[in-house]
């Protein structure tokens, strides 16, 4: 969805909305350019949303007063969140935008019950597998070895608990596999820690090597111990809700026969 | 040289930690490390309240452990040095007296 607005005298300024991973946003911008780059790129996820939080993107100068809730700096763009509004200032390109909706995200989901994990997420029987590994651990691998419209993500996966039951959802953060990504979510069946080997097994593990398997792998930009501290509290309810195994694979198919439904 | 056992010792208010699976874990917010306790270490760190020395930990270990207060004492100060290095707890300055 999108509209052009009044802009007080600099032009016309567009917005879209979007929705991902339950969250919803309003993008707003005056940079025409960047505007069809940041539609198209998040075609997918658009969405009307009741009460979208306003992101103002390189729109000058920032409220005065209160001071930012959280803030990041990445490669000269810059996120600010007041209480009032969401700032992203120095944004040059659609994936300068990319990286600081990560970071606001993985902010934002604190109060989701929710984190952002370097994972793949690949639907099979209605359900969510997440397999989670730094670069190169065999997330592409595994997205390549999957069928057609069943991945949600080949890169960065998004879990929430809602109701009582953790959800994966599509997201637009894709690495190597590159697609518009799926605005979906479904019950996670497990998350699973690729590590390369020459026969496909797998291994149950308990709460804490689960909380240690994710946790390299969690994307957070917070240093506030306070925020810290609610990361680890909905981390340490993920390692104990949600199955976590160790996947030792090769890289052909038939690691799926072995996967606990 | 080691720390006296009477110093006072506290958690690091700047980090985050929770009790899951009968383990504590403790993350520091500014590198993401990842520190795991035992039974008895997770024992300690909940003792630790900035109200207590080693002395009066170790007190406390052999009260709920099967060990001799001596080795009670050492594995206490043992435990506070090395958690003291990753910069887990702190020692309480002697000027900031104790809260009743």
């Amino acid at each position: 969805m999108s509209a052009a607005l009044a802009n007080s005298g600099r032009g016309p300024r567009q917005q879209f909305e979007l929705s991902i991973g339950g969250m919803s946003l309003r993008l707003q911008m005056s940079d025409t350019q960047l505007f069809g780059a940041a539609s198209a790129r998040y075609a997918a996820f658009t969405d009307a949303a009741a009460q979208p939080t306003t992101i103002a993107l390189n729109d000058g100068a920032a409220p005065e007063g209160a001071p930012a809730d959280f803030a990041y700096e990445f490669e000269g763009a810059a996120l600010r969140v007041f209480p009032s509004e969401i700032r992203f200032d120095g944004v040059r390109n659609q994936y300068a935008l990319d990286s600081l909706l990560r970071v606001l995200l993985s902010w934002k989901l604190l109060g989701g019950h929710g984190f952002l994990l370097h994972a793949a997420t690949v639907l099979r029987d209605r359900k969510a597998y997440i397999f989670t590994g730094r670069s190169g651990a065999g997330k592409s691998t595994v997205t390549s070895l999957s069928p057609e419209g069943s991945v949600l993500t080949d890169e960065i996966s998004l879990l929430r608990r809602e109701d009582g039951v953790w959800c994966a959802y599509g997201t637009p953060f894709w690495g190597e596999f590159r697609a518009a990504g799926s605005n979906i979510r479904a019950p996670v069946a497990g998350v699973f820690r690729l590590l390369q080997a020459a026969e496909n097994h797998v291994t149950a593990l308990r709460p804490v090597p689960i909380l240690r398997a994710l946790l390299p792998n969690v994307l957070f930009f917070s240093a506030e111990a306070e925020a810290n501290r609610r990361l680890l509290e909905i981390l340490s309810q993920a390692a104990t809700e949600i199955a976590g195994y160790d996947l030792a694979f090769r890289k052909n198919s038939a690691f799926w026969e072995g996967l606990p439904s | 040289m080691s720390t006296p056992a009477t110093v006072f010792w506290q958690k690091n208010p700047a980090l985050a930690w929770r009790e899951i699976d009968d383990e504590t874990v403790i993350i520091s917010p500014h590198d993401s490390v990842m520190h795991e306790l035992n039974d008895t270490g997770s024992f300690l760190w909940k003792n630790i309240d900035g109200k207590k020395s080693a002395a009066e930990l170790a007190v406390l270990l052999v009260e709920n452990y099967e060990v001799t207060p001596d080795i009670a004492l050492s594995d206490t100060q043992a435990l506070l040095e090395e958690m003291s290095s990753r910069k887990l707890v702190v020692m309480v300055p002697e000027t900031a007296g104790v809260s009743p």
